[in-house]
Formats: C-alpha cells, sequence, structure tokens
C-alpha cells in the first residue's frame, strides 16, 4: 500500500454544505465503484469504478467539435447524424471531448484525486463544520470499496478534528471495515431488503454478510454511531412484512441512533440515458406523502428507543404547504 | 399574503392598513412644491437657509393635513398616501423632461392627474428655471466626466436630482428633549453670538432658520390634533372616536415636548421623519437604531402596566404601514439604477451596546415580528448581528424573518460595520453605535455627513477598456486613457497594468465631479434635517456645509465586481496560462459577441469562476479590491477621504446596457453581477463557496458597505434542521469576515408566473440587489435578473443520491 496522502481514489464528485448526509453542514465525497446494482439506483455514475463518459444526446447540435478532438478517431457520427457514437475500444478517456463540448452535452463521471487534494477541498469548509456541528460524508459508490483512499481521507480529517461520517452498503470484507472504524463518528448503513432472494434479485448479491458486518460493528470496541437507512421502493421492499422484519433487526442493534427512510425519487432518470444505460424502474412514481407517513409509522411501532425520520432532502410530490423534507418534528417513534 | 390561523387581533387592523397601501396607485404631489415656490416669492432677498427654512414652515402651516381611517400612528409629507413629492428647488427640471412619460414610463411610474401638472407649468416651472442645484450640476460638470457618464461608464446625477437622504438624523435626541428642548439649545448658542464678530452673522441667521423650522414642526402636529379633533366629532363609532381623540392629544404633546410613552415616542418619530423627507425628497432617511433608543420608553410603559406588549406590536405594525406610504421621486435613469420607490428608511436591530454588550433586548425581536406581520416593502429592516455577543434565540429569530421569503432582513457582520466606521475615521466608542443605511451603507447617528452612494463605476467597462485602447465598445469612442492595443500586452501582468489605468481615470473622473457635487451642495442647506444634529448648532452651520460632527468624502460604488474579476481570470487564463487562443482570437471573439465563436466562448465560459471558493481566481479578487480601495481612498474631498463601497441597488442591469460581451463569457448588453455576489449561473459549489469567495473582497475597507445576494429554495428555511444549518451558515459567514448578505427565498416558477400575470402578485415582494420592492413594480429585465440568479444548490433537497 502507498503512503498517506498519495494514495489515489476514484472520485465522483465533491458537493459542499449538504444538509441530508449527517450532523451539520457537511461536505460529501461520492467514490466511484459499487458492489451492489440496486434496480433503484438513483446514481447509476457512481457504480463503476473508473471514471466514465456521459452523452445528453437532447443537448447535442451536431457540431462535431469533438469528432474532429478526438486524439483517437473513437467519435464519429451516427449513420443519420442524429447522434455522436463513442467507439469504447479506442477511447483512451482522455475527455478532450467532454472540454471542448460547447453544448456540454459530453459528461465525465469522476476522476482520480489524491488523498491531498480531497483533503484540501474538505478543509475550506472548517469554518461551516465548526458552526454547524457539521464534517465530512463519504458516500458513494461504496466508500468500503476503496478502503484505503476512504480510511486514510477519514484519517486525515479526524485528525484535524472534522466530524467523519461513511454512507456504506456494508458488503465488503471485515479488514476493509476494520481500516475505517477507528476514524468514524457516524456510519450509514442501507438495509435494502430483508429477504435473502428478494435482496438476490433486486440488489444483485445475498445480504448475509452485510448483516453479519453490522452484527460485528457493533460488538466492536469503535463507538461510532449508526443509522439505519431504508430506501423506501414502493412495491418492492415497503410491504409490512419487510419493515417489520427490518424493525425486528434493528432491535438488535445497540450503537444504532436513527432510522431513517429514503423515499425513493427519480432524479438519476436522466444519468441513465446519458450512459446509455436501461433504467428498469423508469416508470415507477415515487411513494406519496401519506404512503411515506404511513410506513414510518408501521416502522415506529416496532417500539425502538430510536426514532424513525424521513430523511434524504426527499422531492416526492409531497403537497406545497404541508411538510417538507426532514422535519425533526416528525420523529415518529421513540 | 395568506395569513395564519390564531393571529392576533391586532392584525385586523394591520391588514386593513396594509391593503390600503397596496391598492394605492402611486402620484405625483406638487403641493408642497407650490408651496415652497410661493414662500420663496415672499422672500426674495433673504439668506437661502433662511428661505428654506420659511419655505418649511409655510408647508407645514398650510399643507393638506389628512388622517386615514383606522390609522393609529399619523401623519405625511404630501397630501396624497403613495406621494412623489417634488424638490423644486433642487430638480423641477427632472419633472419637466418627463411630463409625458412619468404616467407611465417603465421603472417606477407616478400619475399625474391634469390638475398636477397644470400647476408645475403655471406655478412652478416658470418660477425655477435657471434656478435649480440639477442645473448647476449640469452647467458645472467636468468635459470628462460627462463624457464617461454619457458611455454609461459611470453614473453620478443622483445627488442632482433628488435631496441629501444617506443619512441618519438624531431621533434620540428629538424624542427626548422634543422639538422645545432643542430650541433651548439653539436659543443658549444663538445669545452667545456676537454679531460685531465676523461670522456671528452668518452663525445668526442660521440659527433663526433652526427656529423657523422648529415652528413648523410644532404648528404641523396642531394641526394634526386638530384634524383628528375634527375627525372625533363626526365618528360614529365609539372606538374610533377614542383613537382619534388619543391621537389629537398626542399630537398637541409631541414633537414638541419630550415624549412620556411608547406611542409618543413612535409619533414623534414619524412626525419628524415626514419633515426631513417633506424638506428634502430624497432615498435613504434612516431611522436606525429603534431598538436602543426605543426601549426606555417600552421599558417604563411595561413596567408601570401603561400598555400591554400586545399593543407596542400594534403600534409598530402601524408605523410600519406608514414608512410603507411615500414614494421615492427621482427621474427615469435613476429609478432603473434604484428601481422599486426606494425609500429605503433603514431601521436596525441587535448588535452591542456603546460598552460593546450584548444589545438585543425584547424590541429587537419584536421589530423583526413587525416586518413578519407586515411585510411591506418598508422599512428596509438590518440586523447587526453580534456572532460573540448576541443570543442564538435572536439569530433563530433572524432566520425565522429570512424564511417568509420576503428579502428581509440585510443580515450584517456587526464586527465588519464597526470596522467600517472606524476606517471612516470615527473613535471605536461611537462606532459601537453605528447603524446601516439605505442598502447597506454605514451611519452614524446625528453624527455623520456623507453621501453614501454618490457616484457608480462600471467594472465591466474598465475591462472593455483595457482590451479596446480606452474605447467603448457600443459607442465606438475612446473615452478613457489609452493603454496600447492588448496584442501587444506580454504578460497577464501588461493587462491588470491597463486596466488598473482606466479605473484611475474613472476614480479621478467620479472626484472632480464630487468636488462640484460638494460645491453644488453649499447651496441645498436643509435646517429640518440639521435640527437633530448637535454640532450642527454647536457649530452654529447646516448639515450641508460640514456642520456635523464626522464628515468623511462621499461613497464611490464599484458595480460588476464578478464581471471584473472572472474577465481577468478568463484573459490570464485562457491567454496567457493555457494558451487555448490567442489575444487577437478573444478579442474577434468579443467583438462578435461570440457568435460563431463557441468554442472561445466555451473556453471563457469554463475558465475559473468567482464564487466556487477557487483560490486562482479569488486571489484577483483580493488584488483587485485592495488596489480599488488604494485608489478610492487617495483622493479627499474637503469634507474627508472618499469612501468606496460595492452596492449596486439595481445599477448592475443599466449599466450592463453599455458593456459589450466579456471575457468572462458574458454576451454583450446583458446585465452586470449585482454587489460582490458571483455572476449569475456561475457558481456551483453552494454557499459555503459562495461566501469563502466573497470573503477574499477587503471588506473592512468598502466603508459604504458590501453587498451580497443569495438566492435560497424555500426548503432550506421549511425544515427545524434547515433553519439550524441557516444559523451556522450565518454565523460562518461572520466568521469569515464577510460584511453582509441578504437572501432571495423565492422559487423561479413564482417569479416566472408573476412576471406574466403581475396582477395576480401585486404584494409579492422580492429583493432586488439592496432593498425589498414590489416585484410587479420592477421593469422586465430587472426581473430577469433575480430569476435568472443561481439557486444555492448545496441546500436543496437533491443533494442526497442514493
Amino acid at each position: 500500500m502507498k503512503n498517506g496522502s498519495d494514495v489515489k481514489g476514484s472520485v465522483l464528485r465533491i458537493e459542499r454544505t449538504s444538509i441530508h448526509d449527517g450532523p451539520g453542514l457537511r461536505t460529501v465525497l461520492f467514490l466511484k465503484g459499487c458492489p451492489l446494482r440496486c434496480r433503484w439506483c438513483s446514481t447509476p455514475e457512481s457504480q463503476r469504478s473508473d471514471p466514465e463518459k456521459g452523452y445528453a444526446r437532447e443537448r447535442c447540435i451536431g457540431c462535431g467539435v469533438c469528432v474532429r478532438s478526438c486524439p483517437e478517431g473513437a467519435l464519429s457520427f451516427s449513420a443519420d447524424r442524429q447522434k455522436v457514437c463513442t467507439d469504447s475500444s479506442k477511447c483512451q478517456k482522455c475527455f478532450l471531448c467532454v472540454a471542448k463540448c460547447p453544448q456540454r452535452a459530453m459528461k465525465q463521471y469522476g476522476s482520480f484525486m489524491s488523498v491531498a487534494e480531497v483533503v484540501r477541498e474538505i478543509t475550506k469548509d472548517e469554518i461551516f463544520f465548526f458552526h454547524s456541528g457539521g464534517g465530512v460524508t463519504i458516500s458513494g459508490g461504496e466508500p468500503l470499496n476503496q478502503p484505503d483512499f476512504t480510511s486514510e481521507v477519514l484519517r486525515e480529517c479526524k485528525e484535524r478534528g472534522i466530524h467523519t461520517a461513511i454512507e456504506t452498503a456494508l458488503h465488503a470484507p471485515w479488514k476493509s471495515i476494520e481500516k475505517v472504524l477507528p476514524w468514524l463518528d457516524v456510519l450509514f448503513v442501507d438495509i435494502k431488503h430483508m429477504d435473502q432472494r428478494n435482496h438476490k434479485e433486486w440488489v444483485g448479491t445475498g445480504n448475509s454478510l452485510i448483516h453479519d458486518n453490522i452484527r460485528r460493528i457493533d460488538q466492536s470496541k469503535y463507538p461510532v454511531e449508526i443509522i439505519v437507512r431504508i430506501p423506501l421502493i414502493p412495491g418492492i421492499n415497503d410491504s409490512n412484512a419487510n419493515l417489520l422484519a427490518v424493525g425486528e433487526f434493528c432491535k438488535s442493534i445497540h450503537k444504532l441512533k436513527e432510522i431513517e427512510l429514503l423515499p425513493y425519487h427519480r432524479l438519476g432518470v436522466e444519468t441513465y440515458k446519458n450512459l446509455e444505460v436501461d433504467y428498469r424502474l423508469k416508470d415507477m412514481e415515487p411513494p406519496s406523502l401519506e404512503r411515506i407517513m404511513d410506513r414510518a409509522n408501521l416502522l415506529s411501532k416496532c417500539n425502538m428507543s430510536v426514532p424513525v425520520r424521513i430523511g434524504g432532502g426527499f422531492t416526492g410530490k409531497l403537497p406545497d404547504h404541508k411538510v417538507k423534507d426532514e422535519e425533526s418534528s416528525r420523529k415518529v417513534g421513540g | 399574503m395568506s395569513k395564519i390561523e390564531n393571529e392576533p387581533k391586532y392584525m385586523d387592523r394591520v391588514h386593513r392598513l396594509k391593503n390600503r397601501v397596496l391598492g394605492t396607485r402611486p402620484e405625483m404631489d406638487l403641493e408642497n412644491a407650490r408651496i415652497l415656490t410661493e414662500s420663496f416669492k415672499e422672500t426674495e432677498g433673504e439668506p437661502l437657509v433662511v428661505r428654506k427654512a420659511k419655505a418649511f414652515r409655510k408647508q407645514c402651516v398650510e399643507k393638506t393635513v389628512k388622517i386615514w381611517d383606522d390609522e393609529l400612528i399619523i401623519g405625511s409629507s404630501g397630501s396624497k398616501m403613495r406621494a412623489g413629492i417634488l424638490n423644486a428647488e433642487t430638480c423641477w427640471s427632472v419633472l419637466d423632461d418627463e411630463l409625458e412619460t412619468i404616467s407611465e414610463r417603465r421603472y417606477d411610474p407616478f400619475y399625474l392627474k391634469s390638475e398636477e401638472r397644470r400647476i408645475f407649468e403655471e406655478e412652478i416651472r416658470p418660477y425655477w428655471k435657471g434656478r435649480s442645484n440639477y442645473e448647476e450640476w449640469l452647467a458645472q460638470i467636468p468635459d470628462d466626466t460627462r463624457e464617461l457618464r454619457d458611455n454609461g461608464v459611470i453614473y453620478i446625477d443622483r445627488k442632482a436630482v433628488r435631496g441629501w437622504g444617506e443619512t441618519t438624523a438624531g431621533y434620540q435626541w428629538l424624542i427626548s428633549e422634543g422639538v422645545l428642548g432643542i430650541v433651548k439649545a439653539v436659543k443658549k448658542r444663538r445669545a452667545e453670538l456676537d454679531l460685531t464678530v465676523p461670522g456671528d452673522y452668518e452663525k445668526d441667521y442660521y440659527l433663526k432658520s433652526l427656529l423657523i423650522v422648529a415652528e413648523g414642526m410644532i404648528s404641523l402636529a396642531e394641526r394634526y390634533a386638530e384634524e383628528a379633533d375634527r375627525l372625533a366629532s363626526t365618528e360614529k363609532d365609539s372606538q374610533r372616536k377614542k383613537e382619534l381623540l388619543e391621537i389629537a392629544g398626542i399630537c398637541r404633546h409631541v414633537p414638541a415636548n419630550p415624549a412620556r410613552t411608547f406611542r409618543e415616542a413612535l409619533q414623534s418619530l414619524y412626525f419628524y421623519q415626514i419633515s426631513v423627507f417633506m424638506e428634502q425628497n430624497a432615498a435613504s432617511y434612516n431611522p436606525g437604531r429603534m431598538d436602543q433608543y426605543l426601549w426606555p420608553y417600552y421599558k417604563s410603559d411595561i413596567e408601570s402596566g401603561r400598555i400591554a406588549v400586545e399593543e407596542v406590536q400594534e403600534l409598530l405594525d402601524c408605523l410600519w404601514v406608514k414608512f410603507s406610504e411615500p414614494c421615492l421621486f427621482q427621474d427615469a435613469t435613476t429609478a432603473e439604477f434604484a428601481a422599486g420607490y426606494p425609500m429605503f428608511q433603514n431601521v436596525c436591530v441587535g448588535g452591542v451596546d456603546d460598552a460593546g454588550r450584548d444589545a438585543v433586548n425584547d424590541l429587537s425581536y419584536m421589530i423583526i415580528q413587525a416586518t413578519m406581520d407586515v411585510q411591506l416593502y418598508q422599512p428596509s429592516l438590518s440586523v447587526r448581528y453580534s456572532l460573540a455577543k448576541n443570543p442564538n434565540s435572536f439569530l433563530r429569530k433572524v432566520v425565522e424573518l429570512v424564511s417568509l421569503g420576503t428579502g428581509f432582513p440585510a443580515f450584517h457582520n456587526d464586527d465588519v460595520g464597526i470596522r467600517m466606521l472606524m476606517n471612516k475615521g470615527i473613535p471605536l466608542r461611537e462606532a459601537y453605535n453605528w447603524n446601516p443605511c439605505g442598502c447597506v451603507e454605514t451611519n452614524l447617528e446625528g453624527r455623520l455627513r456623507h453621501y453614501t452612494a454618490l457616484a457608480d463605476i462600471n467594472l465591466g467597462s474598465m475591462v472593455e477598456f483595457g482590451l479596446l485602447d480606452g474605447k467603448s465598445r457600443k459607442s465606438g469612442k475612446y473615452v478613457s486613457a489609452r493603454t496600447g492595443s492588448p496584442e501587444e500586452f506580454e504578460t497577464y501582468d501588461d493587462f491588470v497594468a491597463a486596466v488598473k489605468e482606466h479605473i484611475q481615470y474613472a476614480t479621478r473622473a467620479v472626484v472632480k465631479a464630487n468636488h462640484v457635487i460638494d460645491e453644488v451642495g453649499m447651496n441645498r442647506p436643509v435646517p429640518a434635517l440639521s435640527f437633530t444634529f448637535k454640532e450642527c448648532i454647536e457649530k452654529a452651520k447646516d448639515y450641508a456645509w460640514g456642520g456635523a460632527k464626522y464628515n468623511t468624502g462621499n461613497g464611490i460604488i464599484l458595480i460588476g465586481v464578478a464581471d471584473l474579476i472572472n474577465s481577468m481570470a478568463a484573459v490570464r487564463h485562457v491567454v496567457f496560462d493555457t494558451k487555448q487562443a490567442t489575444m487577437a482570437e478573444l478579442l474577434d471573439a468579443l467583438d462578435r459577441d461570440f457568435e460563431g465563436y463557441e468554442e472561445i466562448q466555451k473556453l471563457c465560459t469554463d475558465a475559473p469562476k468567482y464564487g466556487n471558493d477557487d483560490q486562482v481566481v479569488d486571489d484577483i479578487a483580493g488584488d483587485m479590491f485592495t488596489f480599488i480601495a488604494d485608489e478610492i481612498e487617495k483622493y479627499s474631498s474637503k469634507f474627508g477621504r472618499m469612501t468606496p463601497g460595492i452596492l449596486p441597488v439595481s445599477g448592475n442591469t443599466p449599466f450592463g446596457l453599455e458593456v459589450g460581451a466579456l471575457p468572462s463569457g458574458r454576451k454583450a448588453w446583458k446585465p452586470l453581477a449585482d454587489g460582490v455576489s458571483p455572476s449569475g449561473g456561475t457558481d456551483f459549489n453552494g454557499p459555503s463557496s459562495v461566501l469563502k469567495s466573497v470573503a477574499n473582497i477587503p471588506h473592512g475597507r468598502f466603508v459604504q458597505g458590501t453587498l451580497l445576494n443569495m438566492k435560497v429554495e424555500p426548503a432550506m428555511l421549511s425544515t427545524e434542521n434547515g433553519i439550524t444549518q441557516m444559523m451556522a451558515l450565518l454565523k460562518s459567514m461572520c466568521s469569515l469576515g464577510v460584511y453582509h448578505v441578504q437572501f432571495n427565498v423565492i422559487d423561479q416558477q413564482k417569479l416566472i408566473r408573476a412576471q406574466k400575470n403581475p396582477d395576480e402578485y401585486r404584494g409579492l415582494l422580492v429583493r432586488v440587489a439592496g432593498y425589498t420592492a414590489y416585484f410587479v413594480e420592477l421593469g422586465k429585465d430587472v426581473q430577469d435578473d433575480i430569476i435568472g440568479r443561481t439557486i444555492q444548490h448545496g441546500i436543496s433537497p437533491i443533494a442526497n443520491r442514493h
């Protein structure tokens, strides 16, 4: 392993001043690469490990700047000149076409950054962390897919007194998890489905490794706070049976601080198009507010000692005047 | 504006008062111009200041006196509710130029009735032709200044087309001593004079003019008392009859005598407010720190049980509606630079007291509540927030007001405000007592004289000149220094040197004109305003002549901050650092407004931009604005060192019309960026990045204030967590040393709808770079500018993608 800040990570993007990913104002570091393939994933550009290119066809005016500028000759117009095609066998991912495209139809998803570069970005908001109790949240993709990088970033932040969190699915070997735990204040973990077969069907892997990891972290010596997140996907994991099973499972987690429901949304639809990936849930409607409230109430009936919240900056069909996202007053349980 | 259920009973009255103001069309009101003219005919040969005082007294004695239904606080400068007053002696010809268009003009129209037009044409114009301050100015404006003005490089007519304003009179002194108490001080000073001593004659007639003004104010109040009695005698409703009799009693006591109660203090204040406005139509007569100087009256009334807290709130709310009645009259161009009938009566709460301790009290909260209750465009509510001293509960109240989306309050970092006053030469002890003025400028009650915003300099033009050897792209004329062909620039520093030379050129032109304005201003004494400046009495010297305790040079305002920074960054990045295009290619692209040069436009728009916490570009901000502050501070007027500020009001839009395409990627003739805010749509990293970038400007040196607009989606402010984070954001902003921020919380869709259906959105408030106005009363391009400003996406609900 390389040492300290020389380690490079595959970074999707860095977003600052988030209020949805842990306490306070936070800088969220999105990493690329994920072992899961949740069908509802709203960040398809985070799934593959390496930087990749997207193409927003409807923005393209067919000016041909990209075709002319490609040093590998990997780009060409389709026969009807309606779109630009990239020959992936030739493309060297120099992203010159992205830099040149006057319409911003060509997009670059992700780049390699060193720990030092990333930490420099994170520390820019130290004064905001100080006043808000915020910090850094490493998200993805799957941060544990790059355990050395993630752990180095967290360590560098922790040494600067910055509050740390990761958002993970915990589908990772224990030795990866062990690398980050010493530097971690809060761990957000998704529980997507309690049923093994359904999990495999919708997420692409089984769930026993995930559950084992949660239990192991809970029993470990590290005083990390665990927040369980449940993506609420209509018709897939929002049944009474599944939610009650999640509730039952959560009861056994001693370090659990909160459960957050993340209602399904469709903000990623465009990105699927740009990546020319088929989005199989494209006709799914986000759950109604009534449904979300009803599901939250159901969970809260599990007699857990922690609050159930609706989180994640929900943008679904909430009535204008009534309730917005993350209302702290909406602590249904506890 | 929909109101929540269970709102207090007093809100019924507030809604009635408010709806009446909203339903009233602004009108020209020439009554007091007519009375002034008659008075001047009667006083030929007397000293100017005495003639002014006598005209003021005659206005007080003869003007129409009206008390509107339901009012508790009463009084108007004019004869109409939403009146535009003409200062004939200052600028009669402004109306003359716009007689045909004033009723329907694009910005701030005033309905001109044929009756009023007759008064103007038959009585006012014939007398004043050739005698006004505005005509003096036009005759004396230096040639190079005129050329820059005519090419939209500077805007400098503002002070000649309206009165002084931009000041904070001694309200506290007036309320506590009463007019008669101050009269005593005037008489005492007058008794010390010896008319055989040279100079004492001038002092004598000056002090006499103050006594004449005092007589006017007292008789005006008496006339309101009589009107209240008259109305009471025929009033059927017993409750209203009682109110009218109370009003009569109060008007018989104040402003003549010291206020005894909270209500008398408010009425005394408002009488004085209409008096100074009557004397000189101008923006920005600032009531200032009302939570401080009204506190003793509030405290003693509450403690003695004379008044209930709800009654105090009702009175404040009633006063707030009064503040929204008058409408600033100015010429069409000036209105374009500051649209929305901008009275800028700036009320301030919070901050520290004269020992530097927490000054927040119950009234601070109630004054914020008044703005939340009334939601009209006046008064301009400012907060002085002391990070170290003010409590979180106060900050929370501030955020609750922000969340209403009215654009209020203007949030000021107290430490930087204090620093600005000190940088104006005011000792710390007094600087603690500063108050925001007008838009975001800085003032000191009853002690400080200057124009806070004398002239605006177009920074977009400075870039353009640097690239065109001093030529205006629009007019094709060489109007600035000749700095050579940019193709000869060997380094980025050569370009910087050229831009700096143009800034120097424009600054010199403004300073020269400043001296002319100062000279013309000597013929514009204001005895009613000077009446509450202690040192004006002590020195027997008018405010206009430098009688105030502190006098500084006037404010020079910079517009197009982000355009300057981004353009310089783009030239450096594209032409010199990465050499992606040559200077010649860039110049061609700019000349064609990027048409056919889309690749170069992309290089320009992709160059580093201010507002993203990118040190490469933010360093330019620090360097250039240190240079600009140095440059302006190099000059003094006869009153003191010149003072820089960055507050565009809406001037970024008309200035933009004068500037061709810029290296920042901005297309020709589009609005410039406002204040110290990033250019619309060029900040992508959320609010913390904006604040970090903005912090690179040395705010404390721009002593007339720096203005930052940030637009937020309602989501940030509609949740408990959002509110908490907003508080943290504001604290962080203070830690960073940014001076001011205001938030526009209205969503774009609503604005677009309002633009299409103005009738449905008559009450919709929006903040236009520094003040709040009715959105539907603004011009379309100002509306478009607001709509185009970047939404701070970091606090939008889409930050989380799983």
